[in-house]
């Protein structure tokens, strides 16, 4: 998945550089002097505390008394707690907005719009990707103004005399959790968008002459061509809508912080309670594991099914 | 090739769709304009700048944003010594034990903070680096070095193979090729590590709200904070957004071109 220009396999190189000068055989260990400063600030950031998470989701404990060996309990919890359980149901009805949706909108934009270069795309590109520069917490302010009881979406939906439908979207049990997956796809919809169009941009025009010698519409001219030319963005953007969806936090905590009740509680905020508010600092690693876990699996399955023939 | 009317429907589309993006946007800047406490929108003449003065004052930005300041500047410069570092190592000079290590290092792209806060917020407390500025710096660094390394390795196998090996000729070594070669020419790669690292620092919310509290808190947690004691203060709400945002927004409209190539150059490698 890695796409980088390689002129030559470092082992190539490096063969006819030790022919040449036999000395060329240490840079490998001048290169490990080189590596040595950034690799123990990720082991020591990283890759400890990620076997110390393994290490914490056997155990219970509250992070103050004294800890006891429980198995598997911590994992059970997503079975037996409903809860717990639920907030994974939360996270499929967050990747339909933070995912499907944006995916769906982007590549429809992207078959719309002809692959013709034109003037002032720089400008629409630059407001299609201003989400993605801006700070969540902002994000999370402008959206529960406007949902808001008195804020915009609740005036146009008077306005237009549809009073009914106008309540505290955020407050809502049914409501709470689609108002939030539709941030999320403002969030990611032109990311997706703007990735598909240049994917599309770099597919050749002659498959597009082709179908069209052929006989092909539009329609089928973007199921032939089209997506399997995106394959490769498509597996990027569900990749990353993806995780964006499981790893939800700062959006949920800043407008709803899980409710009402527990409606919109996603594992990232089930995580943060466990850990910081009433310790369960156990459970808090096995969520965090089975996280890392899920966003592991998604990523390596989707590169295989968008690597496969 | 493309008719006036394939044209025009493209504007459409592409207007239509911006509008989406911006409207919630324009709302939020004109309710932070408004001298109304519910940020009802006014003409040009009432705007009231001086919300931007009381919302700093109040929710004692200034504190916060240079908090804010110094960690990014910090992990920057310490993001981009490192991915130098570790690039050059795995791109130009080779690592022994490469064929373990760098996948080890890629791996690092997909493993969420979520993963290892848990430990770290514990491991952390007991060495007193909780709620230091020391502390969220290395932490942050610790989590951005996959990329960096990526990222850099990336640029320095870009560079031509017979600059190296002509420097190496003039008989230079490995450091001072680092620095009197390598890195001046993969200048354009090093700017948008810049870039996207102060962003990715500067808006993250949460490490700090999990490491920072009081005194320590950074912009975006001091925030979340400001609008949860003011929400009856809407105007008052959205401008102390608006000067949180505004750091990573004029970088982005004076680099637009190196945010956008940088984030989706940087989403292909996963």
């Amino acid at each position: 998945m890695v796409v980088t220009a390689r002129p030559a396999t470092p082992a190539e190189t490096r063969d006819a550089d030790v022919r040449r000068r036999p000395l060329r055989r240490r840079t490998r260990w001048i290169g490990l002097g080189f590596a040595a400063l950034p690799l123990a600030v990720y082991g020591l950031v990283v890759l400890v505390p990620l076997a110390q998470s393994v290490q914490y989701s056997f155990y219970k404990w509250d992070g103050v008394s004294a800890s006891t060996f429980v198995g598997l309990d911590n994992y059970r919890s997503f079975v037996t707690d409903p809860v717990l359980r639920s907030t994974l149901g939360h996270v499929l009805v967050l990747i339909g907005f933070f995912a499907l949706l944006p995916i769906v909108l982007g590549l429809l934009s992207a078959a719309l719009l002809t692959r013709a270069k034109q003037p002032g795309m720089a400008v629409y590109r630059w407001i299609f990707f201003l989400p993605q520069v801006m700070t969540s917490v902002v994000i999370a302010l402008v959206f529960k103004r406007i949902y808001a009881p008195d804020g915009p979406l609740n005036t146009a939906l008077r306005a237009v005399g549809l009073d009914s439908l106008a309540k505290t979207w955020l407050g809502d049990f049914t409501w709470a959790l689609p108002a939030l997956g539709l941030i999320g796809t403002w969030v990611t919809f032109g990311f997706c968008m703007v990735l598909f169009i240049s994917g599309t941009s770099a597919i050749a025009p002659e498959l597009y002459e082709a179908a069209r010698i052929d006989g092909a519409g539009p329609v089928r001219e973007f199921f032939a061509v089209t997506l399997p030319g995106l394959r490769g963005q498509l597996a990027v953007a569900l990749t990353l809508t993806i995780t964006a969806a499981l790893r939800t936090f700062d959006l949920v905590w800043i407008t709803t912080h899980g409710g009402p009740g527990t409606s919109t509680l996603t594992p990232a905020v089930a995580l943060y309670k466990a850990a910081f508010q009433n310790p369960q600092v156990g459970l808090a690693a096995a969520i965090g594991v089975v996280m890392a876990a899920l966003c592991l699996v998604i990523a390596v399955v989707i590169t295989r099914v968008s690597e496969r023939d | 090739m493309i008719s006036k009317v394939e044209r025009t429907v493209n504007y459409v589309v592409l207007t239509i769709l911006a509008v989406v993006v911006l409207f919630p946007v324009g709302t939020f800047v004109v309710a932070a304009l408004s001298p109304d406490r519910s940020g009802k929108p006014v003409g040009v003449g009432d705007f009231a700048w001086g919300n931007f003065s009381t919302a700093w004052h109040d929710a004692g930005f200034a504190r916060a944003m240079t908090v804010s300041m110094i960690i990014a500047v910090c992990v920057v410069a310490g993001q981009v010594l490192l991915a130098l570092l570790g690039g050059y190592a795995f791109g130009v000079l080779g690592v022994v034990g490469d064929k373990v290590l760098f996948p080890i290092v890629l791996l690092g792209m997909m493993i969420s903070l979520e993963a290892i806060i848990v430990p770290l917020y514990y491991q952390f407390r007991t060495f007193g680096l909780t709620n230091t500025l020391p502390g969220i710096i290395l932490v942050h660094l610790g989590m951005g070095v996959p990329f960096g390394i990526f990222w850099m390795r990336a640029a320095f196998r870009a560079l031509p193979r017979s600059a190296f090996e002509s420097a190496e000729l003039d008989g230079a070594g490995a450091l001072r090729m680092l620095r009197s070669m390598a890195a001046p020419m993969a200048r354009p790669a090093i700017y948008t590590l810049i870039l996207l690292s102060f962003m990715w620092t500067w808006n993250d919310y949460f490490l700090s709200l999990v490491f920072l509290h009081g005194e320590n808190q950074t912009a975006t947690v001091a925030l979340g904070v400001f609008q949860g004691r003011y929400v009856t203060q809407i105007n008052l709400m959205a401008a102390g957004g608006l000067i949180v945002a505004a750091p990573v927004l004029v970088l982005y409209v004076a680099f637009q071109r190196k945010f956008i190539s940088g984030m989706l150059a940087g989403a292909i490698k996963e």
